[in-house]
């Protein structure tokens, strides 16, 4: 019998499926990172998006050329909201633009071509990223030797990402591809012109409407240097030093850690894992983060003042959102991130899911929800509307896609994704985290969808069932 | 004098276009309980379905056969198979359309085969599945569109007996578009096929229970009944022309291809067409419609005349777009599409020599293309998708936004630039616009004077 009804002729998605409870000694034994079932309406994307739309774009002053046909760039272009202090990288994508004459006779010409004139067009870039595609992949183009001659060629590192959506099983693999590459090709390539003892690289952040300004000037505050910023609002040249860095701060484990164990092994740059949504996460990562350069004291300080700041607004925002139940379907990390920053404003967490998440990702959610609470893995668009419809949770948080599924149920809604409005991390973030999730519940609407909304006019139910 | 200005870089830098998968998408959800499986990787599914999220605030689901390294080897004849059964058996669709991408079409997936092996294993499973050719380095995304169109005409319609309707083919529009299309055939009293129709199940309402299939889109039946029309009418010469000639090869139904109906001519080119095709007269709201259009253009002329224009996007939709705003005085300095047509510099030439423009005509260019230019010579008005949102910000010019997507601003896909409505629409956008950026002295008000 499949826990959805919805399933009952795709039986093996019950392993995706998992209701914690007891008799599991603990141990959450959920299928994930596995290949999605053919026909199946998932959520998940590429590799190439992994690889281009996370780590590689948010790259402020790198020009982002797509190595392939041209839907890979113009889907990838400026849909994530991973700003920077200049937007060049938001504004402009480049594609070698590949056609049919260029997969039968092969696209390498086209891409050095294309390298040297995106080059001339902003001479202002510091680095060239190619990202391959499934097509480039397939005739075999050798892109990583392109990049060679055209780093000879350009004066400018030019870094091939062997990205290509069909590899692995989610975006997840383009995640590690973008990790592995930025550290092999950038990583350790300058040296800075000053040394701090105090510095620290924050990994796994990617400035979504801008994230970063919420808790960079706290690191900061306590005394510390951030060399550079993984890859949210960075820099060519910070990336190329970013080795010198006393610290790893990895804030999304699952897409940054390989690129600190990385750094460990080859520059014995030690790292710590924190969280930095919520205000006792926050608070916590500040106190970890100064513990390991003795600065207590002074993370004591910046806490108890930053806290002082935003505890009014909480405190009334907790009292509107306590007792609501929310179900979180994320990326990755933040389906077990969020259900302790949901429990300070006093909501509970009855359900949660990744598109792409690891066994240690399932693991952690587990050990933060509670008894009774359902755990899916890659769930698909009737999988969620079943969820919605059965679990009833007052509070759906999502993506963009998802978003109207939600709302053509009547179901309130938080995009956690590209976020509604304005940054969710740090303390000032759960304001406004807050905020956005008291706006969605309390919205009129809800009541109006509940006492006016009619059913399909003419019965064209009938029609096709 | 007009030239046409080719495009000589190789790198293509903020494309105007996407690719062809996410039309033939588009075209399925204008057929009720019909479902889209892309048989590639999971991201040639996603990509386009955000895509169209973002520009429909709609729930759009597609299927994928989700294709990684293994079946990329070994093929993706097993997955498509067991693919089509999971959407069947789940969904219980009424039809299925089979788009291939650049991977199954360049490991040489032979689709159609796929699905006649399918239908052989399963014969007790009776609904049309369509397999339509949309690799991403062919064309554009109205390719996916425009193929979708020919195989639906290649494999559905029968010819049974006269049925006195009106195919109507409006090409890639918008919901807005299409509705605005329904209400002219409706207040000419014309039966019409749409094909496809999504103006409802791409704009839909919010209804209670959610119905299994969103309300709308043209029902199979309906289809099938369209190789019995009076004649088929193609809005769009690039998505859907050829469908129109299909018709006309196979079931002996007459064909009209016409220009996009924006602005006054094309609109009555459009309606004097369908009352030559049925035989009704223009009915007397129609022709009070044009009267407000007509109204609308000499209201603002004061205004729009001498203003300079540049003009992106679909094909179709800037052939349309130039019409108008010559019609309204303007000035269409550039104009220029993804599109590698070989009939739509010529066309445009030929609107040039009617009204003796002088314009830079830009086929299979991109937005820095016009960018460049707009940076040498200025231009006071952009007309385009949202993605060139970056070129108006920069330059300070005004961007009336038309075509897909719109994905910064809300409701575009409500709203119609065809037909006599439409054209108020933009007359109205359009001028506005103008007055808020220069500022200007009109009937003795002052506005923001610069």
């Amino acid at each position: 019998m499949a826990v959805l009804k919805c399933d009952a002729t795709i039986p093996e998605r019950d392993k995706h499926i998992l209701i914690k409870g007891e008799g599991q000694d603990g141990k959450c034994s959920i299928a994930c990172n596995s290949a999605t079932t053919p026909g199946d309406m998932t959520e998940r994307g590429c590799t190439y998006a992994g690889c281009r739309g996370v780590v590689g774009g948010p790259v402020q002053d790198a020009i982002q050329l797509t190595h392939g046909p041209i839907g890979c760039a113009f889907f990838s272009w400026g849909y994530r909201p991973h700003i920077a202090d200049s937007d060049f990288h938001m504004k402009y994508t480049f594609v070698s633009d590949m056609d049919e004459s260029n997969v039968v006779f092969g696209g390498e010409k086209k891409l050095l071509q294309s390298i040297i004139e995106a080059n001339e067009a902003f001479p202002e870039a510091k680095g060239v990223f190619i990202y391959n595609t499934c097509t480039t992949a397939l005739i075999g183009d050798d892109g990583k030797d392109v990049a060679k001659i055209a780093t000879e060629k350009i004066g400018k590192p030019v870094v091939f990402f062997p990205c290509e959506g069909f590899r692995g099983v989610s975006q997840s693999a383009g995640h590690h591809v973008g990790n592995e590459t930025i550290f092999k090709n950038l990583v350790g390539t300058a040296e800075p012109e000053e040394d701090s003892a105090y510095s620290i690289n924050i990994l796994g952040d990617y400035n979504i409407k801008g994230d970063l300004r919420t808790f960079e000037p706290l690191f900061e505050a306590i005394g510390l240097n951030i060399v550079a910023r993984f890859t949210g609002n960075v820099k060519v040249d910070e990336l190329k030093v970013m080795h010198r860095a006393k610290l790893n701060v990895i804030h999304c484990a699952r897409s940054a850690t390989y690129v600190a164990d990385m750094m460990e092994t080859k520059y014995g740059t030690p790292s710590i894992n924190v969280t930095l949504w919520g205000i006792e996460n926050m608070s916590k990562a500040l106190r970890d983060t100064a513990a390991f350069f003795g600065l207590e004291h002074e993370a004591e300080k910046v806490i108890k003042r930053e806290v002082a700041k935003v505890m009014p607004k909480i405190e009334y925002y907790r009292k509107r959102l306590a007792g609501k139940k929310v179900f979180i379907y994320q990326g990755g990390p933040r389906a077990w991130h969020w259900p302790e920053l949901l429990a300070e404003l006093g909501m509970e967490t009855i359900g949660a899911a990744t598109t792409f998440g690891h066994a240690d990702d399932y693991q952690k959610i587990y050990e933060k929800v509670n008894d009774g609470a359902f755990i899916i893995d890659n769930p698909n668009v009737p999988e969620l509307e079943e969820i919605l419809l059965t679990l009833k949770p007052d509070l759906f948080i999502s993506g963009n896609k998802e978003k109207y599924v939600a709302y053509k149920l009547g179901v309130p809604f938080v995009n956690g994704h590209t976020y509604e409005t304005g940054p969710y991390a740090g303390f000032s973030g759960m304001v406004n985290f807050a905020r956005d999730m008291d706006k969605a519940l309390s919205a009129p609407v809800w009541k109006l969808v509940k006492d006016m909304a009619q059913p399909v006019p003419g019965g064209l139910e009938e029609e096709v069932a | 004098m007009s030239t046409v200005v080719k495009q000589e870089r190789a790198v293509s830098i903020n494309p105007l276009r996407a690719c062809a998968p996410i039309g033939a998408m588009l075209a399925t959800f204008g057929i009720h309980g019909a479902l889209t499986i892309n048989h590639g990787s999971q991201g040639c599914a996603t990509y386009p379905r955000h895509q169209m999220a973002r520009h429909f605030r709609e729930p759009v689901e597609v299927a994928t056969s989700s294709l990684t390294e293994s079946t990329t080897i070994y093929g993706g004849r097993e997955n498509l198979l067991a693919a089509i059964k999971n959407v069947y058996e789940r969904f219980n669709p009424t039809m299925i359309t089979v788009c291939s991408t650049c991977l199954s079409e360049t490991i040489g997936d032979d689709i159609p085969a796929f699905i006649d092996e399918f239908k052989g294993l399963n014969p007790e499973i009776d609904i049309p599945i369509l397999a339509v050719k949309s690799p991403s380095y062919v064309g554009t995304h109205i390719t996916g569109f425009d193929n979708f169109l020919k195989e639906l005409a290649l494999a559905l319609p029968r010819k049974t007996r006269p049925n006195k309707r009106v195919n109507i083919i409006p090409g890639w529009v918008n919901p807005g578009d299409i509705r605005e299309i329904k209400e002219i055939l409706s207040e000419m009293q014309i039966d019409g096929l749409v094909l496809t129709d999504y103006s409802d199940t791409l704009d839909g309402g919010l209804y209670s229970p959610r119905p299994h299939f969103p309300k709308g889109g043209i029902s199979l039946d309906e289809i099938k009944d369209s190789a019995n029309a009076l004649g088929t009418i193609a809005l769009q010469k690039h998505v859907g022309g050829e469908a129109a000639r299909v018709y006309k090869r196979r079931y002996g139904v007459p064909a009209h291809v016409l220009p996009m109906p924006i602005g006054m001519a094309n609109t009555d080119r459009f309606i004097k067409t369908l009352s030559e095709i049925t035989g009704k007269p223009v009915s007397a709201e129609l022709q009070s419609a044009r009267a407000r259009m007509l109204d609308a253009i000499v209201d603002t002329h004061m205004i729009t005349t001498g203003a300079k224009v540049a003009i992106y996007g679909d094909p179709d939709l800037v052939e349309g777009l130039v019409r108008l705003v010559v019609e309204m005085g303007m000035e269409p300095k550039y104009v220029a599409t993804a599109t590698d047509s070989k009939t739509w510099p010529t066309d445009l030439m030929a609107l040039s020599e009617e009204f003796n423009l002088d314009m830079e005509i830009m086929p299979k260019t991109d937005l820095y293309a016009i960018h460049k230019k707009m940076k040498a010579h200025p231009v006071d008005l952009l007309i385009g998708h949202s993605k060139g949102k970056y070129i108006a910000d920069e330059e300070k010019v005004p961007l009336i936004r038309a075509g897909f997507p719109v994905e910064d601003r809300y409701g575009y896909h409500r709203r119609s630039v065809v037909g006599y409505k439409g054209g108020v629409y933009l007359v109205d956008k359009i001028t506005n616009a103008l007055l808020a950026k220069k500022g200007a002295l009109v009937s003795n008000t002052l506005l923001e004077f610069k």
